[in-house]
């Protein structure tokens, strides 16, 4: 009998150890992961542009490509799941191009503005979540040149280019297509000031930070090309000057991301001949004219110049936070992280290693987490489409340094 | 590699320092002679505590349950990049262990706490083509991920003495716990590069990244197998151990198994797996009752 003892000493043991141990749980799956969409062929070339998360806990990508019977970029969609691996993708026929973010969400469907190649119109194109099928509404009137859209009381405000009139147009516009207001600002005159714009419309130069929205204070504002300069536009859209105006400096100074916080707070960035500046609690007048190099904020030297930024408010473990993405001259992917309510620095992430990695997008998820959606460069020359997911303890780590 | 000289040589000189303590006795009569070792053996092996001392090397073989990996393909079959060849019981790692075992009527109850190192190695690649009017763009991207990892295993064995006298062959089970202490892993990429207008051969340098948090802190498993006792003489024992170790739980963080950016950015995230190991061991079994400090037996 006293040799069963040792036997049941082992089962025991066996138990407290298999107690201890990590097994497969789909719950991390999901929580944290980095996801890498690659495509087999050589001249492949996708990229996104602004990525929303579905209620299946799915990512929803909308990206452009390129085309090789058109000077504009194509649309690319793809679904991927909640772990991060590919689901389906579409791309959309060359009859609609030039895909803008944002990507929006409004009753069960997402939304994005994209253009007619060979007229310029505006259309609106939708689709579900399930990424079935893309449906396209033309924007019914004189809004062309979609550069940037955002999706405030139910409907789009979008900055555009008449290029007929050379002037920049702010648009609110129905998600049937109705243009329910419009007005046009002057870009300036002389073909100096268009070659960047169709440049960046064509890809072939910068891409310009244009941006679309409304404000608490109940302006709407635009940050695109006014009298000569890349500005912030505020406009009540009754009057036919702007209310106020942040000029920048020609195409070599202006903002590169701006999110409204509350009255004429904003969470900006701005650039000026390359060098970056953050400002996270920063009022702007929307009812004069000032100048963006006088607002002056936190140089970021370790940005690519004219860098790309994207500016997410979200709630942290309870805590308003603005996290602040961009890509660094070291080809990963900044976060910075700051007070919502003070603007106060409270800490920094870097993501990507060995390949280069550039922003499109960031969302916070479902579960508390934090969505990077990005490009980078397989075997260091192939570009392609990636996922970068933080958990939420990963997120609130980062947030209460 | 100098480690497991080192363990080897400290084996011999164990053994060799043990069998020099044996006394050479007058033999007045060989069958009572017999008769008495007959005796001892049974009163000194009744109840008897042993420690010992061995080592060796051991091959792994992994057990793959479920794939991951950083590339999601859009329009080929994730197979094709899959990790393959898992080069089981390839690559020698070595251990270490201390024996304390409790003998009752030819049955042990041993613990040996382990020291073990284990290696693993396997193998993706990656393939882009041109389309047919580009056929001679096509490049070819192989990597190759060696994983060493440093245990703290804490198996719990039961032995029984199959028979014999001085040449004493055994069989063994139990389970053990293995705790990681450190985890690297060695990444290397070769490719071919038809694309930039010859048959372009390139390699980069071999990148070792600390990978402690990829794999699981705490595994668990079975094992078994077979050994044999060789009695210097002196109830000193020389002793060479065969076992497999065969594990039972994820050997893969799977909460950290995104975590190193640099292993992300060359497209490896590890499995889940399971990991088995074969060992062989050499080393000594001193009886701990009736030793002297000249480790001759008091019963003697």
């Amino acid at each position: 009998m006293k040799t069963v003892y040792p036997l049941l000493l082992i089962l025991v043991l066996a138990a407290g150890f298999s107690a201890c141990t990590e097994d497969s749980n789909p719950q991390f799956d999901k929580k944290a992961f980095t996801k890498v969409f690659d495509n087999n062929k050589f001249d492949a070339s996708n990229f996104p542009i602004d990525m929303r998360q579905t209620p299946d806990g799915g990512y929803l990508i909308l990206g452009g490509r390129t085309l090789t019977d058109s000077d504009f970029v194509g649309i690319y969609l793809m679904k991927a799941d909640e772990n991060g691996n590919f689901v389906k993708e579409i791309e959309v026929e060359s009859t609609a191009v030039h895909p803008i973010g944002h990507f929006s969400e409004y009753q069960t469907k997402y939304y994005f503005l994209c253009m007619d190649p060979l007229s310029q119109q505006a259309k609106i194109a939708s689709v579900d979540a399930n990424l079935e099928g893309v449906t396209m509404v033309d924007v019914q009137g004189g809004l062309t040149y979609p550069a940037a859209a955002s999706f405030v009381d139910n409907n789009f405000v979008v900055v555009g280019y008449n290029n007929g009139d050379k002037l920049t147009t702010i648009s609110i516009v129905s998600p049937d297509g109705g243009v329910l207001s419009q007005k046009g600002f002057s870009i300036g005159t002389g073909e100096d000031i268009e070659q960047p714009i169709i440049n960046h419309y064509i890809r072939t130069g910068r891409q310009f930070p244009f941006e679309a929205g409304k404000a608490p204070n109940g302006l709407y504002y635009f940050n695109g090309f006014y009298n000569y300069t890349f500005s912030l536009v505020f406009t009540n859209m009754n009057a036919d000057d702007p209310s106020g105006v942040v000029q920048g400096q020609q195409d070599d100074g202006g903002f590169s991301a701006v999110l409204p916080l509350s009255g004429n707070k904003f969470a900006s960035a701005r650039f000026n001949y390359g060098e970056n500046f953050l400002l996270p609690n920063k009022d702007l007048s929307g009812s004069s004219i000032t100048s963006s190099t006088d607002l002056g904020g936190y140089s970021l030297p370790e940005l690519v110049a004219n860098a790309k930024v994207r500016i997410l408010r979200a709630t942290i473990n309870t805590k308003d936070i603005l996290i602040y993405g961009s890509d660094t001259k070291s080809k990963q992917i900044g976060l910075l992280f700051y007070d919502g309510s003070t603007g106060e620095f409270i800490g920094s992430r870097y993501l990507g290693f060995s390949n280069p990695y550039e922003i499109a997008s960031i969302t916070q998820t479902l579960d508390g987490g934090l969505a990077v959606c990005g490009t980078t460069q397989l075997a260091g020359r192939f570009p392609r489409i990636c996922i970068i997911k933080i958990s939420k303890e990963e997120l609130e780590g980062d947030a209460s340094k | 590699m100098i480690q497991r000289i080192q363990l080897l040589i400290f084996c011999l000189v164990v053994v060799v320092a043990a069998h020099g303590q044996e006394k050479k006795k007058r033999i007045p009569n060989a069958y009572h002679k017999k008769k008495q070792e007959k005796k001892d053996d049974e009163k000194f092996l009744e109840k008897q505590w042993w420690l010992g001392f061995k080592a060796g090397a051991n091959l792994s073989n992994i057990r793959v349950d479920k794939t991951y990996s950083v590339v999601s393909p859009t329009n080929y079959d994730a197979s094709s990049i899959a990790k393959k060849g898992y080069n089981n019981f390839d690559l020698w790692g070595s251990q270490a262990t201390i024996e304390i075992s409790f003998y009752f009527k030819r049955f042990l109850l041993s613990f040996q706490p382990t020291y073990q190192h284990i290696q693993f190695q396997y193998s993706n690649k990656f393939e882009w083509n041109g389309s047919t009017e580009q056929a001679t763009n096509h490049v070819e991207l192989s990597y190759k991920q060696l994983q060493k990892v440093d245990y703290a295993i804490f198996p719990l064995i039961v032995k029984y003495d199959v028979s014999g006298h001085r040449l004493r062959p055994y069989v063994q089970a139990g389970i053990y716990s293995a705790m990681r202490l450190s985890a690297n892993k060695e990444v290397s990429a070769s490719g071919i590069d038809n694309a930039a207008g010859g048959n372009n051969q390139f390699h980069t340098e071999t990148v070792s990244v600390g990978a402690g948090d990829l794999f699981a802190k705490y595994h668990w498993g079975v094992m078994g197998g077979v050994g044999v006792n060789y009695n210097l003489g002196n109830h000193v024992r020389l002793n060479l151990d065969v076992m497999y170790k065969y594990g039972m739980s994820n050997i893969t963080s799977t909460e950290h198994r995104y975590s190193s950016d640099r292993l992300a950015g060359v497209g490896d995230a590890m499995d889940d797996m399971k990991l088995d190991n074969l060992f062989i061991s050499l080393g000594c079994l001193f009886p701990l009752r009736f030793l002297q400090s000249t480790l001759q037996t008091l019963d003697k």
